[in-house]
């Protein structure tokens, strides 16, 4: 059957198994189906040798956290993340994945009053704990959160969906971190309700692509950043999910909020450094598909008495987008590695500038915050003109 | 070889996925696998048995059968009297990095993967030995040990994949095997499940154990003699200081020339390693260490010991190089840039993948003195036979690494792979080389045993591999050719549908 993947892209991998390591499936279950090179060599079977789509071989696509790991890792550039993509979309078109009530699950992401309404009833059920902990819900979801207000038009700050309705003060924090540098900022909230990033991962092609339109068609002009790693990667592959020159024009104005203040760093105020020693916990989609990661270091060391690295080699947390509620087993065993690896760093806290990896690692007790919420509480507390 | 090569990995048939949900469960010793391990770790079905029938060579053999996932030296040793009893053949299988095919199964083995027995079980730093897991990993046992002081030698290209078991099983080399030697001489003790179930330990912690070194005659036997469970390796106290230097020449030849120089200088450097213009291009495509692409090829040389004495080696190396006509020295300034140039050279095999999508890749061990000639000739061959080969190679040791690239969809490209392959191997035997220097027989170098070695020498090393595994159950069909082995290896090649079908 064919996958719709590039033939020259399923050719490339020549099976040398130096991604296996980075891989957290194949690392929590030491079984090659669950490896990048294993789903390779399943795909060239479905899509050249036309074997059958069993349970098994759907499994070790539907295992895959889209992590990217393997990416970096692989000295032939196998465009991993784009054939796997490609697989669970075809994969959807046949009914193997992503069956229809997660398509519909997927919707109100789109819809910021729906999403909304439905996160109040959730964190209102999950307070008086109607929501079962198979979920991984963290404790304490907003119910009530402040509007956010534009404060000129330098920058636009992508909201996002999810981020925006767990999270908002989170894009609070970034909002005044760079208003501090002098930016005049404008959120994006419902001129562009969702990237699309997660509807990508589960292999809804069609409704991924609408909303990257959206985007695209509502933020023209100024540099667009995005504190959501997961978000700032799919717009930065805009470019090649849409294919047009309007799209790749649009992805070169796509920056991580970190990698942005990076190159702006002379304009962030000096601030008295919290008493913290913080590990930095790299989101996959910063590090390994951004690769934008250190901007988040340079940024965040004058602001935190001390940075530590964890010693996992970036190794994904098993959060994933919705993987950690589609996968609770694999994402629980995953995340209990990436534990390890941040009780062997002992930080006080860990930054991570992702939402999914924040929420999964607080829902296993893991003090987790974003880096600019403690660059913003630094530059908060020592108050004006410091 | 040629029947072999021409199987190349893409061809493999499906017939594994073919079987349908599950693969069925007419395999007998399925069930009485899943009773003596857990029903999640004994797999049937397809997918599993189509991965687990490839490594990283380009060997296509069988199909997997039952592939187990055992926890403990029981478990296996469980799946050892199982499979005696039934007369089934076993593959032991780490990683699945190897190049030579050593574990990739023939006919529909039982796989016995012991990526699961991953334990770090105890380090003890004042005896310097640490007993692992036959599935730890080879690096992050080094990390482990590096906080400590110590580290795991064997360094092959592979480590941050590869498995001790692994290792044991090829006695394989790396990098830093220059001065620190091989596998073999860094593992104390092996607790390894023979054929018949019997556990058994070979060597030991004590400095000098009594008795034939059956130690020595594990480490290297490719799984054909049982499958080790748990590993005491020894542990190498990390140097004081570490130069890397980066040489670069016009010619493959000016390099050789200076490692055969710095050796015959009484220098044993920690690592001396020469790539091609070719590899350099590709790995420097992926790397982005600063290697230059411009020149004919470099040397990675790397020194270690207590600064002062490594600065007088730093010296004394550029000097040579610069006699040998080099036409750019670096020195690596931080860790960082060691850690770039190293992880190129650590990822070449990977990197041609640029260039094609298939190689063909020897391990032949040629002396120091013959390398600049050899290599001559490897070239000549390759051109001869209308092939791009490129080279890599631990310069140090004399162990030669050509690859030929190619793609195997290309007509006739296959078979002049072979024919060229064959020829790089005899010049090297000819030039007083050796068949491999660690990558292993497996499947792939068993046609050129017969030249290496006279019918007595392989007659007595069956019989040495029959006091272990009379019966060839463990790995059969490996390292010895047919003929001279007792496993039926053309039996071997056509795969018994009727055990799952």
């Amino acid at each position: 059957m064919d996958l719709n993947i590039d033939t020259d892209d399923l050719n490339i991998c020549v099976q040398c198994g130096l991604c296996l390591p980075h891989c957290p499936t194949y690392r929590v279950t030491g079984d090659e189906t669950m490896s990048p090179r294993g789903r390779i060599n399943l795909m060239r079977e479905v899509q050249d040798n036309d074997a059958p789509l069993t349970d098994e071989v759907v499994d070790a696509f539907a295992t895959c956290v889209q992590c990217r790991g393997c990416e970096p890792a692989c000295p032939s550039n196998v465009p991993y993340g784009q054939m796997i993509e490609q697989t669970r979309e075809t994969l959807v078109e046949v009914g193997k994945v992503t069956p229809a009530w997660q398509q519909l699950a997927l919707k109100p992401l789109a819809h910021p009053k729906l999403l909304r309404a439905g996160s109040v009833a959730v964190a209102v059920a999950s307070k008086v704990g109607m929501v079962p902990t198979r979920f991984g819900l963290p404790e304490g979801l907003p119910i009530r959160q402040k509007p956010l207000v534009a404060s000129g038009d330098d920058v636009w700050m992508f909201t996002g969906c999810v981020m925006d309705a767990w999270q908002r003060d989170v894009h609070h924090a970034t909002q005044r971190v760079l208003e501090a540098a002098g930016f005049g900022v404008k959120p994006t909230g419902r001129l562009a309700p969702c990237c699309g990033a997660l509807q990508t991962h589960a292999g809804v092609g069609d409704q991924a692509r609408r909303l990257a339109e959206t985007v695209i068609d509502q933020l023209e002009g100024q540099p667009v950043l995005v504190n959501s790693a997961g978000c700032g990667a799919a717009m930065k592959d805009y470019g090649r999910t849409l294919g047009t020159e309007r799209a790749k024009a649009f992805s070169h104005r796509v920056f991580d909020i970190s990698e942005f203040l990076a190159g702006h760093a002379d304009r962030l105020p000096d601030a008295t450094p919290l008493d913290l020693r913080v590990a930095v916990q790299d989101p996959c989609h910063l590090r390994h598909v951004q690769r934008v990661h250190h901007a988040t270091r340079d940024v965040l060391r004058p602001f935190v008495r001390e940075l530590v690295e964890l010693d996992d080699d970036g190794l994904c947390c098993g959060a994933g987008g919705a993987y950690s509620v589609l996968q609770p087993e694999l994402a629980g065993q995953i995340r209990d590695r990436k534990i390890a690896a941040i009780d062997r760093a002992t930080p006080d806290v860990v930054a991570s500038a992702n939402p999914g990896c924040s929420m999964h690692l607080a829902a296993a007790g893991v003090p987790t915050v974003h880096p600019l919420t403690l660059i913003d509480q630094a530059i908060t507390t020592s108050g004006p003109g410091n | 070889m040629a029947g072999l090569l021409s199987s190349v990995r893409k061809r493999l048939s499906s017939d594994a996925l073919r079987t349908g949900r599950n693969g069925g469960q007419t395999d007998p010793v399925v069930a009485e696998l899943r009773a003596a391990l857990a029903p999640d770790r004994v797999r049937y079905d397809g997918a599993e048995r189509t991965v687990l029938s490839h490594d990283a060579s380009i060997y296509a053999g069988g199909v997997a059968g039952p592939v187990c996932f055992p926890l403990t030296t029981t478990e296996v040793q469980a799946i050892m009297v199982i499979a005696e009893r039934h007369t089934r053949n076993v593959v032991p299988r780490g990683a699945g990095t190897g190049l030579a095919g050593g574990a990739i199964p023939l006919g529909a083995p039982i796989v016995v993967s012991v990526t699961r027995m991953n334990e770090i079980e105890q380090v003890d730093t004042a005896n310097r030995f640490a007993w692992v897991g036959p599935g730890v990993v080879n690096l992050d046992l080094t990390r482990h040990l590096t906080p400590l002081g110590f580290h795991f030698a064997p360094d092959p290209s592979s480590q941050q994949v590869c498995t001790i078991g692994g290792n044991v099983a090829n006695n394989s080399g790396g990098p830093h095997c220059l001065a620190y030697g091989v596998t073999n001489a860094h593992v104390l003790a092996v607790e390894v499940v023979l054929p018949n179930g019997d556990i058994v330990m070979l060597g030991g912690l004590e400095d000098e154990p009594a008795g034939y070194d059956l130690r020595g005659t594990f480490v290297g036997s490719e799984g054909t003699l049982g499958i080790a469970t748990r590993v005491a390796v020894r542990l190498t106290p990390n140097p004081p200081a570490v130069t890397t230097l980066l040489l670069s020449f016009e010619t493959i030849r000016d390099a050789a020339n200076t490692v055969s120089d710095i050796i015959a200088a009484g220098m044993v450097p920690a690592a001396l390693e020469v790539m091609d213009q070719r590899i350099t291009v590709a790995v420097e495509n992926y790397v982005h260490a600063g290697y230059p692409t411009d020149a004919g090829a470099v040397l990675l040389a790397e020194v270690d010991g207590l600064a002062e004495s490594i600065e007088i080696d730093a010296h004394h190396i550029a000097a040579l190089g610069h006699k040998n006509n080099a036409l750019h020295i670096r020195v690596a300034a931080d860790e960082a840039e060691r850690a770039a140039l190293w992880k190129g050279r650590k990822t070449a095999f990977g990197a041609i993948a640029q260039i094609a999508p298939d190689y063909y890749l020897h391990d032949t061990v040629v002396p120091r003195g013959a390398l600049a000639d050899v290599l001559d000739k490897i070239y000549e061959i390759a051109d001869r036979h209308d092939l791009l080969v490129m080279n890599v190679f631990h310069a140090g040791d004399g162990n030669l690494h050509p690859l030929l690239v190619f793609d195997a969809r290309e007509p006739g490209v296959v078979d002049r792979v072979h024919q060229a392959g064959a020829e790089i191997v005899r010049a090297s035997l000819d030039a007083g080389g050796v068949l491999s220097g660690e990558h292993g027989i497996g499947v792939e170098k068993q046609a050129y045993m017969d030249e290496f070695f006279t019918a007595e020498d392989l007659a007595h090393q069956n019989r040495l591999r029959q006091a272990f595994d009379p019966g060839c159950r463990t790995n059969p069909g490996k390292v010895i050719p047919s003929g001279h082995s007792c496993a039926d290896i053309q039996a071997l090649r056509s795969v018994p549908r009727d055990v799952w079908a």
